[in-house]
């Protein structure tokens, strides 16, 4: 264990270490800062992709270091690099791109922290709900800069907002746990959305509306487009190079976990393995955008390093390629077009139902999609964009109802008779 | 967690494990102390040396707090899919598989910090 945790820990730093030289080659390091700070003082809620906010540079600069502000906590608590862990910090550089800062995630690890210590535990106990829970960073840039508040009192009440919502989280997501049993892989994005219903309504009550968010990249920078598949075949190559053909076998054990929570794929099977199967479902992602003309941004980055981190706790190729069939067919069916960003983005954070595929079949698969797609189209409005999971959160109202009608219909057989 | 809630769910999880092959008979035996419990189960099947094994692999986990203190909720609550017993494993001090005449028993050990094994009778290695 003590080996993974090195390895990966070099692994990551090296990563988000290549974000940050990346970043300052593409826009020198004056217009790299520059977006940086102009993302900082950027809202961030849904839909807001930060490189048309920020420029390439400053977009991988603001990834890369609000990764690190999680890969720090880790490290200094000590706890184990596997794959959630990997998944969370993947998921949070991810949405650098897309509505994460290293500053307003802050409030929400100290509220969660505080949450830990009032309810007699140690941190680390609570670290996977503060690092998933940063996935309401918008919220605590929305009250500094879009609520009204200015100067000292808008920082004063992000930080209190921040803190707060990281407090209330750990209650949220072990009851969440229980709505859906494990078969909603983002279930930080549910418990995030839940607690977002009842911010946003506070927000209406106080007055507030909140204005559609729709900050879209459409260019063609290589560096965008290839970020990922470049980064998913470097780790289809250290997997391959770290356990040579056990990581091949364990790549195909993999496949038949259902990947409910918690599968650490790392654990459950091997690094090299788990590597593998994250490489390779960043290179599926990439093709599908390809295929269906949608856009390489900020938005599909976070996607896509998103279902990448999952590549290693729960997410695989056997057990996500229903779901992405139920959103296509859903898609197509209500009109919508592939390519648009609702749908981009459902395909592949639909894959957060994976382990109803994995456990119960390719039908249950395409219709969890199917109604992932419906659901994931309406819910963002009623959060007023806060929750950065919003595919999470729609995901686990699925989630809910699948697993409702299942456990009715397996459990409606009498017994004795 | 209370003690209560934590022991009902170690019996709901391990015995969910047990009840999925349908034993005729179940035994669940518990001794608790002040600083720890021990929670042995049999039952009356055959099960395989490959199973006993993973048994034990999967209930003598390292430890892995970050998981127990939030996915730990969902030991004893698995109303649909397979019992895991990797949650009960980053849960428990100590768990032992052994074959009886009829069947197997698991024993499991929980505790604190003041956790006293001398009175648990934890087998040594």
């Amino acid at each position: 264990m003590e080996r993974q945790n090195k390895f990966l820990l070099v692994l990551l730093i090296i990563i988000m270490l290549s974000f940050i030289v990346l970043g300052l080659i593409t826009d020198g390091p004056g217009g790299a800062l520059k977006g940086f700070i102009q993302i900082q003082v950027h809202s961030g809620r849904l839909i807001s992709d930060f490189i048309p906010i920020g420029g390439i540079g400053g977009t991988l600069i603001n990834a890369s270091l609000a990764g690190a502000v999680g890969l720090f906590i880790i490290v200094i608590l000590k706890v184990q690099l596997s794959g959630p862990t990997y998944a969370a910090i993947f998921t949070i550089m991810g949405f650098g791109f897309f509505g994460k800062t290293p500053l307003n995630i802050l409030p929400i690890l100290f509220g969660v922290y505080l949450s830990s210590k009032v309810a007699g535990k140690m941190f680390r106990e609570y670290i996977i709900i503060a690092l998933f829970g940063t996935a309401l960073g918008p919220l605590v840039s929305f009250m500094v800069f879009e609520f009204g508040f200015t100067g000292v009192t808008a920082v004063a009440a992000g930080i209190l907002a921040g803190t707060i919502t990281g407090f209330l989280l750990p209650a949220i997501a072990v009851s969440m746990l229980h709505l859906h049993q494990g078969y909603n892989l983002y279930n930080m994005g549910l418990s995030c959305g839940f607690f977002a219903l009842f911010a946003a309504s506070l927000v209406r009550a106080a007055g507030h509306q909140f204005e559609s968010t729709m900050v879209w990249y459409s260019g063609e920078s290589p560096v965008v487009i290839w970020l990922v598949p470049v980064l998913s075949i470097g780790l289809i190559i250290i997997g391959l190079v770290s356990e040579k053909m056990k990581s091949i076998k364990e790549f195909i054990n993999i496949q038949k976990i259902p990947g409910r929570l918690p599968s650490d794929f790392m654990d459950m099977a091997s690094l090299g393995g788990a590597l593998i199967n994250s490489g390779l479902i960043g290179i599926a992602g990439s093709i599908y955008i390809f295929l269906v003309r949608g856009d390489f941004n900020g938005a599909m980055i976070a996607g896509l390093l998103t279902i990448m981190g999952f590549g290693a706790f729960g997410t695989h190729l056997k057990n996500s390629w229903s779901i992405v069939l139920g959103v296509v067919m859903s898609t197509l069916l209500f009109g919508w077009e592939l390519s648009s960003p609702g749908p981009l983005l459902a395909a592949l954070f639909g894959t957060t139902l994976a382990p109803l595929a994995g456990q119960f079949g390719i039908l249950t698969g395409i219709i969890a999609g199917f109604i992932h797609l419906i659901m994931v189209m309406q819910t963002g409005a009623w959060q007023g964009g806060m929750n950065l999971y919003n595919n999470g959160f729609a995901g686990g109202l699925t989630a809910a109802i699948i697993v409702a009608v299942i456990q009715w219909y397996s459990s409606s057989k009498e017994d004795f008779s | 967690m209370k003690r209560k809630d934590i022991i009902l769910h170690l019996i709901s999880e391990i015995s969910g494990y047990l009840l999925e092959e349908n034993p005729m008979r179940l035994v669940i035996s518990l001794h608790q102390e002040k600083d720890g419990l021990h929670l042995s189960v049999m039952d009356d099947n055959e099960h395989t040396d490959e199973e006993i094994a993973k048994m034990e692999k999967d209930l003598n986990r390292p430890k892995r707090p970050e998981l127990s203190g939030y996915y730990g909720a969902m030991t004893g609550q698995d109303l649909l899919g397979s019992s895991r017993l990797n949650l009960l494993g980053w849960q428990v001090k100590h768990a032992d598989v052994a074959r009886t005449s009829g069947g197997i028993k698991i024993d499991l050990w929980l505790g604190g910090d003041k956790f006293d094994s001398e009175r648990f009778n934890i087998p040594e290695k």
